[in-house]
């Protein structure tokens, strides 16, 4: 149900797009498909459209605020995603960069990446990696929130065996469990490898911003927007799009040449 | 048209007479903009911190700013008119600065009124003082010395059994001190660092004839609630307490939401809402610090703003998150803000760095933005009995935004001074 209006843009636009270089993902207009009606819907094909990058394998991800540009109602975003949450389809991850920037994953994505990670891990040395599938089995599976107690942590673990500091040591490596700056007892859960994207990400962001803020009228019109490629990021345009204007810095009117982007000010 | 309409309709028994008037202040609450017939002339030198308009009459605005002064105004009577009778000015009645004897000699962070009437009003100051002014007088009657910086005073709009000020402080604990008595009679602990907004419950529950209600406390780093008992002659009321914290010095904090349960008594109406966050998770609130708390009139709810930029929805019978989404894009992180509803709880005003954005408060969307201050905009106060939104700012200003007067009825009126008419 959801491929269908994507691939039918995809098709139509293709024919027209010449540059073969040009990723197929990103030949469908952002105009067309700003907005959706669900959040399921919206998720499901943000994470179909998410960039390829080349030297990090990352599975697909989705920012929250990309999913309150793209459905209308807010509140019902957050419903929704509360819903799915304790239902265990995906999962909620406090990112570190910004202030309120969370990212969301499908449970299944996430299990693979930290497959990923945990299969890399185990080629190096052979120390206690039976925590790996305690974490998968036990963790995952009851503790649905961004962040987890140090000792809630270790009495889950434990449901699989005996758990010693190296084991907290060997996840923290991993990159699952990042270690809260205000608390000491407290950890994030984190998606491992994911350090350079953010990275792009908060580059991408500004080089987004001030882009628009150098222009005489701060705006741009949304069509030559997304053609444009930022340098300092592996994201695509349209993910910074749907990014900003989802958080707010960047807001949308319709104009009856379509859709322009301007910066908004408080 | 539709007006005449409505009071024939109220005349002949069509319309209820409530819901006539809850139907006319709706659609002036929609058409708030900076007022074109009312004006405040701000006598103050600093930054405007808090505002509030008498409980009892809804007559005089008591406003303190960061340069020590506390200001008073009559918002009803214009001390004069300017432009022909079309625009009124308002001076302040007095002004308390730092000159006065025993007055604060720091920025005063908050003044209230006392609730029963206008004859006192309570000033806390980041000088560590709490101050009781006698207003005919304006001279301090009681004072209070604190551990640290006072960031918020709230006294309980219902208390009949008690006069206490709660203060928010520096300090770890929130003091209860009476002003009867002139000591402090509670001190509630329980956050780890300084708490920036206190704020009383507007519905008093559980009274009970002897005992203790048990109440159920869940560790938290962010928003407590307690219950605390007062007992007097015989017959125990308990108090709900709302406190919040501010965040610490490095780093940004990540801060839990502990509830507290009463067991309450009577049916309650409570709005039902699919996927409710429990607090009981301990999942965080707010990032960082809560900068500023207001309890809706019937009771039931309880906003709260945070310096992570978000402005939540609490429902306190059961402590959950209601997940209401509010578009605010960024709030002001290092002073506490006041927030202002409208009495029927639909409209939530909240001041967003330079403007003030009205919300609806049950979807979230942002229904108006009042633009005028030059800076900050740290304090809103709403008249609810006129549907004037008062805001004060880091401009020093205090802004009237109002349902617009049509300036051609005032013209053919003539001058809305005190005049006799029979007498050219």
């Amino acid at each position: 149900m959801d491929d269908l209006p994507e691939s039918s843009s995809k098709g139509t636009k293709r024919r027209r797009i010449d540059d073969s270089a040009a990723d197929a993902a990103t030949s469908s207009s952002l105009q067309d498909d700003l907005t959706f009606s669900d959040t399921l819907v919206a998720l499901q094909i943000m994470r179909a459209q998410f960039p390829h990058i080349d030297k990090v394998s990352i599975q697909p991800f989705i920012l929250k605020s990309q999913l309150y540009s793209s459905v209308k109602d807010r509140t019902q975003v957050d419903r929704e995603l509360e819903s799915l949450r304790r239902d265990k389809v995906l999962r909620l991850f406090k990112l570190n960069t910004g202030q309120d920037d969370h990212a969301i994953m499908f449970l299944d994505d996430y299990v693979k990446q930290i497959d990923q990670v945990f299969k890399r891990m185990e080629g190096k040395k052979e120390v206690e990696f039976e925590v790996f599938g305690w974490f998968k089995n036990y963790v995952l599976d009851s503790k649905l929130e961004t962040g987890i107690e140090h000792e809630e942590l270790c009495s889950l673990l434990s449901l699989g065996g005996k758990v010693k500091d190296s084991h907290i040591s060997i996840l923290i490596n991993a990159g699952v469990i990042i270690r809260q700056l205000i608390d000491p007892n407290m950890y994030w859960f984190a998606i491992p490898n994911i350090g350079t994207i953010l990275k792009g990400l908060a580059q991408g962001r500004n080089e987004l911003i001030s882009l628009l803020s150098r222009r005489r009228y701060k705006e741009m019109m949304l069509a030559t927007l997304e053609k444009k490629r930022l340098r300092m990021s592996p994201l695509d345009m349209r993910f910074h799009l749907r990014d900003l204007i989802g958080s707010g810095h960047l807001r949308t009117d319709h104009t009856p040449s379509g859709l322009i982007i301007r910066v908004s000010k408080d | 048209m539709h007006t005449w309409k409505q009071i024939r309709d109220r005349e002949f028994g069509n319309l209820r007479p409530h819901r006539f008037s809850n139907r006319i202040k709706s659609r002036r609450l929609s058409d708030l903009q900076l007022s074109n017939h009312k004006d405040f002339l701000s006598p103050h030198k600093g930054a405007l911190n808090s505002l509030q308009v008498d409980l009892t009459e809804g007559r005089y605005l008591l406003s303190a700013a960061a340069d020590a002064s506390v200001a008073v105004f009559d918002v009803q009577r214009p001390t004069e008119y300017e432009a022909g009778g079309l625009i009124s000015k308002h001076r302040c009645l007095f002004l308390v600065d730092k000159q006065h004897q025993l007055a604060h000699k720091y920025a005063v962070s908050s003044a209230v009124w006392y609730p029963v009437d206008t004859g006192l009003f309570i000033t806390g100051s980041f000088d560590h003082h709490i101050n009781v002014w006698d207003t005919n007088t304006t001279q301090v009657v009681v004072n209070f010395k604190m551990p640290g910086k006072v960031y918020r005073t709230a006294m309980s709009p219902l208390a009949t059994s008690h006069m206490l000020v709660a203060a928010a402080t520096e300090d770890v604990q929130v003091r209860l001190c009476d002003v009867a008595s002139g000591a402090f009679a509670h001190t509630l602990s329980g956050h780890r660092d300084g708490v920036m907004s206190v704020e009383w419950s507007t519905s008093n529950q559980s009274r009970t004839q002897l005992g203790r209600r048990p109440s159920v406390l869940k560790r938290s780093t962010m928003n407590k609630e307690s219950t605390f008992k007062s007992s007097s002659a015989g017959q125990t009321t308990s108090a709900k307490l709302r406190v919040a914290q501010k965040k610490l010095p490095n780093g940004n904090g990540s801060r839990q939401v502990v509830v507290g349960r009463v067991p309450a008594k009577g049916p309650i109406k409570q709005r039902l809402h699919p996927g409710m966050l429990s607090t009981q998770d301990r999942a965080t609130a707010h990032y960082g610090a809560v900068t500023g708390l207001k309890v809706t009139d019937d009771g039931m709810y309880l906003l709260s703003s945070g310096s992570d930029s978000r402005l939540r929805l609490w429902d306190i019978e059961s402590g959950c998150d209601t997940l209401v989404n509010f578009e605010t894009v960024r709030l002001q992180t290092n002073k506490p803000i006041q927030l202002a509803t409208s009495q029927d709880s639909t409209r939530v005003f909240v001041p967003c760095m330079r403007t003030v954005k009205a919300f609806d408060m049950w979807s979230g969307s942002t229904s108006a933005t009042f633009r005028g201050h030059y800076e900050c905009v740290n304090s809103c106060w709403f008249n609810e009995q006129d549907q004037e939104l008062y805001t004060g700012g880091s401009d020093r200003q205090i802004l009237v935004w109002s349902p617009p007067r049509l300036i051609s009825d005032e013209m053919e009126e003539g001058i809305a001074e005190d005049q006799d008419s029979w007498s050219n």
